[in-house]
C-alpha cells in the first residue's frame, strides 16, 4: 500500500525480536499468524498447529501475561507485546525443565503430548496471575484446551499437587 | 491464510475512512477470533485486500462508571468485561455472558466491539471452501436456506428474517413479493395476501392465467421436488380479488386534482391506470379498440382467459375507481397526441405491439398474420380458415393460433418453427396441450416461399432446415441449409412469428423526438420517462414485443415517478412481518398441487381449460413455499444483555440503541453504514437481579442453544419489574414483552413460572429438527424465575 517499511518488535522469550511486515523474502507477511511466525520463523514448534480457529488451545501461548490462541492472533498486531513460548519456560541456559513442566513429565500429565504445551501455557498463566487456585478456577482456565486422548484427569491431579507443593502444603 | 494488506489505524476515525474508501475490500479487524476463522475457511466470496487494525487505536479499552452509566470501549476483551468489578456489582448479567463466550484463550484477545458485530454459526454457512466448497446460502446471497429442509436443530425456533429479494422475486418481472403473499395465503388471510400482491400488479386473476411464471425457475422448492405452482395460488387469489373488486379497486378517497391519460388499454395502460387513479387523480385511458383490456382482449384466446374475467375487472376500474375510458378512439388520427397533453398533465403511452412485421417470403401476402387472426376470432369466435392449417412460429401466439386453430374445426394443424423442442419461446404447457390435440410440430424449419397451385391458391409452405437459431455471441441470427428443404402441405398459412410496434401515432413532430433508432419509443425503462417532460412511456412500444407481466411493470413504475413528478408519490410499506415462517409438513410435499384441466373431447374455443384451485387447495400449495431467508440464530451472548439493557452503542457516525443495531435487520452490518464503526457500549444498569443463562451442548466453546439475559425487579416477593431477551432462539435477540408484562405484580412461584415459560414460547415455530430448543427454552425461563424463589 505504500512505500514506508512497516516494522513490529515483539520480546519472545525475554528477546527483542524485529521483524519487517512484507511479502517480501525473509519477512512476515501481513497476513501470517503469531503461530505462523513462531514455528516457521523462529522454529519454536512448541505451540502446535492445530484447529487453527482457537478451539483446541494446542497453539496456546502467552501474550502480555495472558494465555491466547496464537493461531487466531496477527503478528503484525503484535507489536510492543511480550511473548512467552513453551520454550521460554526453561532455563534459558542449560535448558532445564521449569518445575512445572516437569511436574508434567514426572506424572506423565499426558498421553500423546500434542496437547500439552497449549495446557501447560494456559495453566502458567493462570498461576502467574493466581498461584493457588482452586480446582474449579483451574478447570475453568483450562476450558479451552481440548485433550483428545483424555489427560485431563491426569493433569487436574498434576497441577492440584504442584500447586500444593509449591505452596509448601502436603499433598 | 491467503494474504491481504494489513494497515494499523491510529483512531476510529482513520480506520472508518479506510474501510470506507476501500468499498468493500478492507475489513476492520478487532480481536480477530471471528473475522480469521471467516478468512482461513473462505467462507465468503469476497475476500479482503487489506484489514485496518483497531488494535492500536490508544484509549480504545476502558470500563468506567460515569453517573449512573457504565462506559465500555469497543476495544475492551471480554475477559476484562468478565473481571470488571464495577460490571460486575452492577450488571452481572453482563460480566456472565462475556464468561460465557467461547474459552480463556479466545477472550483474552476478542473484543466487545467484535463480538456484538460477529458473523453468524449456522454450519451452511460456515462450511469451509476447502471440502467441496463453500455453500453460497441466503445469507450470502444465493438462494436457498439449506437449514430450511436441512439439518436445522441449532437454527431459530421463532422463523428466519429476509436476506434480501427472494430468488422467486427477483425472477419476476413485476419484482412481486412472492414469498410475503404466500405467507398470508397459508394463514388463510387472503385480504392481507391481496393487498401485498396488488402492490406489485393489480390484475393477478389475469396474469395468472398468461403469464409464463418464471419465478418458477428459480423457485428453491425445485431442488426437492416440483417449483410451487405459484400461478395456481396466485390464481385463486386473483379470483378471490375480483370477487372483492368493491375493496380492492374502491375509488381513491382523496382526489389531487391532476389529470393523467393513458395512451392504450392494455395490460400496461391498465396497470399504469390503476397506480394513477389510486394515488388520487382523474385518469382517462384512450384505446383505438371497441372494448378494453388490449391483448388481454383481443390477443389471448377465451379459453385461456375468459373475457368475462376481462369485462369484470375493467368494469372495476371504470365503475369502481372512477377511471375514465375513451374507446374506439384512435389516437394520431380522431385525436392527436398534443390535443390530449393539452387537456392533461401527464400522457403514458402503452401502446403495445400490434403491426405485421414483413418477413420478405415468396407469397406472404397469401398469408395471414397471427395476431390480427386471433383479435378476429376472439371478437367474433368464428372464422373461416382451411382444411390444412399451417402456423409458422414457435412461441406462444403460435401456439394459440394453433389450439384457436384446432378448436375453430380445422382438420389437420401443423406447425412450423425455427428452434428445437427444447429451444422454443412457447411455454411447456402450452406446447404439451398443442400436441395432445393433434398439433403436428415440425421443429427446427425456416419459412422458404409460400407454394401455390395453378390457379395461384396456397397449397403449402416451402421450408428449409434451420441449423442454428442463434450465433456464437447468442444472438437471434438463424442460419439455414438451402439445399434441405421440404414443402409442407396447407392451404391456410398463419404466420405467427413476432408483432412489430408502430408508433407513428404520435405525429411527425414528436415522433421524430421520441423515436429510437429500432422505431420504438425511447423511454428509461426504469422511471418511463421520455426525453419530453410530461411524457411517460413503457411496454411492447419500449421494448418490442415482450411479456405482458413486463407492461404491468413498466406501467407501475411509470405511474410510480409520474406521481413522484406531480407531487404525490406514496411510500409504501415494506411488506410481510419481521420473521418470516414456512409449513414444515408442507414443504416436504413435493409434488404440485395442479389445476383441473379439461379432457381434450370437452374443450372448446370460449370454456375456460382449467379450472382455479379452491382456497383450500391453493392454501395447501402455498405452504409448499419455503420462504426463503436466513434461519441462523444471532450468535452473540453479549447483545441479548445489550437488548435488555437498553444499552446504546456510539459508532463513528452516530448514537443507536441495541434494539436498533441487533434487532431491526438480519445482521449488524445492514444497519451500520459502510466504514461505520462501533466505538463505545453504555447503559444505565436496570434495577433487579441480573443473569445471564446459557445452555448449550459443552460449556466451553460452544455457542448458546438458548440464552436468557434476564433482570427481575423482586420485592417482598413480589415482580415489580422484568425485562426478558432471548439469545440463540431467533435471527436476532427475541425480547419477551408479553412475558415482562404478565410478571409484573405477580409473585414467584412455579406457577407463574410455568405459565412465563409457556406464554414465551407462545409464537414459537421449530423447524422440523430443533423442536427441543422449545422445551429447552421454557425450562431456561422457569429456572430464572425460580431462581429467585430460592432467595
Amino acid at each position: 500500500m505504500n512505500d514506508v517499511i512497516k516494522r513490529v518488535n515483539i520480546t519472545i522469550n525475554g528477546k527483542l525480536r524485529r521483524f519487517i511486515i512484507s511479502d517480501d523474502e525473509g519477512c512476515v507477511a501481513p497476513s501470517e499468524t503469531l503461530l505462523d511466525t513462531l514455528r516457521d520463523k523462529l522454529g519454536l514448534t512448541a505451540a502446535k498447529r492445530s484447529c487453527e480457529h482457537g478451539a483446541c488451545g494446542c497453539c496456546t501461548v502467552i501474550v502480555d501475561g495472558e494465555a491466547v490462541a496464537s493461531c487466531m492472533l496477527l503478528t503484525a498486531d503484535c507489536d510492543g507485546s511480550s511473548v512467552t513460548t513453551l520454550e521460554g519456560l526453561c532455563d534459558p541456559v542449560t535448558g532445564e525443565l521449569s518445575p512445572l513442566q516437569r511436574a508434567f513429565a514426572d506424572n506423565s500429565a499426558f498421553q500423546c503430548g500434542y496437547c500439552t504445551p497449549g495446557i501447560i501455557m494456559s495453566t502458567r498463566a493462570l498461576l502467574d496471575k493466581n498461584p493457588n487456585p482452586t480446582e474449579e478456577e483451574l478447570t475453568e482456565a483450562l476450558s479451552g484446551n481440548y485433550c483428545r486422548c483424555i489427560s485431563h484427569y491426569q493433569v487436574i491431579r498434576t497441577v492440584m499437587g504442584f500447586i500444593h507443593q509449591i505452596n509448601g502444603e502436603a499433598v | 491464510m491467503k494474504r491481504f494488506e494489513h494497515i494499523s489505524a491510529s483512531s476510529y476515525e482513520e480506520a472508518s475512512r479506510i474501510v470506507k474508501e476501500g468499498r468493500g475490500t478492507v475489513d476492520p479487524i478487532a480481536g480477530g477470533t471471528d473475522l480469521l476463522g471467516t478468512y482461513k475457511d473462505r467462507l465468503l466470496e469476497t475476500y479482503p485486500k487489506a484489514v485496518v487494525s483497531l488494535k492500536g487505536i490508544p484509549n480504545a479499552r476502558y470500563i468506567v462508571s460515569r453517573g449512573g452509566e457504565i462506559a465500555i470501549g469497543a476495544g475492551s476483551t471480554l475477559k476484562s468485561v468478565a473481571e470488571d468489578q464495577n460490571v460486575r456489582a452492577a450488571c452481572p448479567a453482563l460480566a456472565e455472558a462475556a464468561r460465557s463466550v467461547a474459552s480463556p484463550i479466545i477472550r483474552t484477545t476478542a473484543t466487545i466491539g467484535g463480538n456484538i458485530c460477529q458473523d453468524v454459526r449456522c454450519w451452511y454457512y460456515r462450511y469451509p471452501d476447502s471440502i467441496g466448497g463453500r455453500l453460497n446460502c441466503r445469507r450470502k446471497g444465493g438462494d436457498t436456506c439449506y437449514a430450511i429442509a436441512g439439518e436445522n436443530r441449532y437454527h431459530s425456533i421463532f422463523g428466519g428474517m429476509s436476506a434480501g429479494c427472494a430468488s422467486c422475486q427477483g425472477n419476476c418481472p413485476a419484482g412481486t413479493d412472492i414469498p410475503a403473499y404466500m405467507a398470508r395465503v397459508r394463514e388463510g388471510d387472503w385480504d392481507g395476501a391481496a393487498r401485498i400482491f396488488m402492490r406489485y400488479n393489480p390484475m393477478p386473476m389475469m396474469t395468472s392465467r398468461i403469464c409464463p411464471h418464471v419465478c418458477r425457475d428459480k423457485c428453491n422448492q425445485s431442488v426437492y421436488g416440483e417449483s410451487v405452482n405459484i400461478p395456481a395460488v396466485e390464481r385463486t387469489l386473483g379470483d378471490y380479488i375480483l370477487s372483492h373488486r368493491d375493496v380492492y379497486y374502491a375509488a381513491p378517497r382523496h382526489a389531487t386534482g391532476r389529470r393523467c391519460a393513458v395512451i392504450g388499454a392494455g395490460p400496461g395502460g391498465l396497470a399504469a391506470a390503476y397506480y394513477l387513479r389510486r394515488a388520487g387523480h382523474d385518469v382517462t385511458v384512450y384505446d383505438a379498440h371497441e372494448k378494453a383490456g388490449g391483448v388481454l382482449r383481443y390477443g389471448i384466446p377465451h379459453y385461456r382467459l375468459p373475457k368475462t374475467i376481462v369485462d369484470e375487472y375493467c368494469d372495476a376500474l371504470e365503475n369502481i375507481m372512477g377511471i375514465r375510458f375513451v374507446m374506439n378512439t384512435k389516437v394520431g388520427e380522431d385525436i392527436t397526441v398534443e390535443q390530449i397533453k393539452a387537456e392533461h398533465d401527464a400522457v403514458y403511452f402503452g401502446t403495445g405491439a400490434w403491426s405485421q412485421p414483413v418477413l420478405g417470403l415468396d407469397g406472404e401476402n397469401l398469408t395471414e398474420f397471427g395476431l390480427n387472426f386471433l383479435v378476429e376470432v376472439n371478437t367474433y369466435l368464428q372464422k373461416a380458415i382451411g382444411e390444412e392449417v399451417l402456423v409458422c412460429g414457435g412461441g406462444n401466439v403460435a401456439m394459440d393460433v394453433a389450439l384457436t386453430a384446432c378448436r375453430l374445426g380445422a382438420k389437420k394443424v401443423k406447425l412450423v418453427c425455427l428452434e428445437q423442442r427444447h429451444e422454443m419461446p412457447a411455454s411447456e404447457d402450452e406446447i404439451q396441450m398443442a400436441i395432445e390435440e393433434g398439433v403436428e410440430i415440425y421443429n427446427g424449419w425456416g419459412l422458404g416461399r409460400v407454394v401455390t397451385d395453378e390457379n395461384g391458391r396456397v397449397n403449402g409452405l416451402m421450408a428449409k432446415r434451420c441449423l442454428a437459431v442463434r450465433d456464437e455471441l447468442g444472438r437471434f441470427n438463424p442460419r439455414y441449409d438451402e439445399e434441405d428443404t421440404m414443402v409442407v402441405a396447407s392451404d391456410f398459412i398463419v404466420l405467427a412469428t413476432g408483432q412489430r410496434v408502430d408508433i407513428s401515432f404520435l405525429g411527425d413532430k414528436l415522433g421524430a423526438q421520441l423515436r429510437t433508432a429500432r422505431g420504438l419509443i425511447d423511454a428509461d425503462i426504469e422511471s418511463g420517462k421520455t426525453r419530453q417532460e410530461g411524457y411517460y412511456a413503457g411496454g411492447d412500444a419500449v421494448t418490442g414485443p415482450n411479456l405482458a407481466i413486463r407492461a404491468i411493470r413498466a406501467g407501475r413504475s411509470a405511474a410510480a415517478s409520474m406521481n413522484a413528478d406531480l407531487g404525490s408519490a406514496q411510500a409504501e410499506k415494506e411488506s410481510g412481518e419481521k420473521f418470516t415462517r414456512f409449513d414444515v409438513e408442507g414443504i416436504e410435499v413435493t409434488v404440485a398441487h395442479r389445476l383441473a384441466e379439461k379432457p381434450v373431447e370437452e374443450r372448446s374455443l370460449t370454456g375456460e381449460d382449467r379450472a382455479s384451485l379452491d382456497e383450500q387447495t391453493a392454501i395447501d400449495e402455498a405452504k409448499r413455499c419455503l420462504h426463503c431467508a436466513c434461519y441462523a440464530v444471532a450468535p452473540s451472548d453479549i447483545t441479548p444483555v445489550l437488548v435488555m439493557t437498553d444499552a446504546k452503542i456510539m459508532t463513528t457516525e452516530r448514537i443507536l440503541t441495541a434494539e436498533e443495531l441487533f434487532t431491526t435487520k438480519l445482521t449488524v452490518q445492514q444497519v451500520l453504514r459502510p466504514g461505520e464503526l462501533v466505538k463505545e457500549i453504555t447503559f444505565t444498569p436496570p434495577v433487579g437481579e441480573m443473569h445471564y443463562d446459557k445452555r448449550r451442548v459443552r460449556d466451553a466453546i460452544d455457542f448458546a442453544i438458548v440464552s436468557l439475559a434476564s433482570c427481575i425487579d423482586v420485592r417482598d416477593g413480589v415482580i415489580r419489574s422484568a425485562r426478558l431477551v432471548f439469545g440463540g432462539v431467533a435471527p436476532v435477540p427475541y425480547r419477551l414483552e408479553k412475558v415482562e408484562e404478565f410478571l409484573v405484580g405477580k409473585a414467584v412461584n412455579a406457577e407463574v413460572a410455568t405459565q412465563a415459560g409457556e406464554l414465551a414460547l407462545e409464537g414459537a415455530f421449530p423447524m422440523g429438527k430443533n423442536e427441543y430448543k422449545v422445551f429447552m427454552a421454557k425450562d431456561v425461563i422457569y429456572q430464572a424465575i425460580m431462581r429467585l424463589a430460592q432467595k
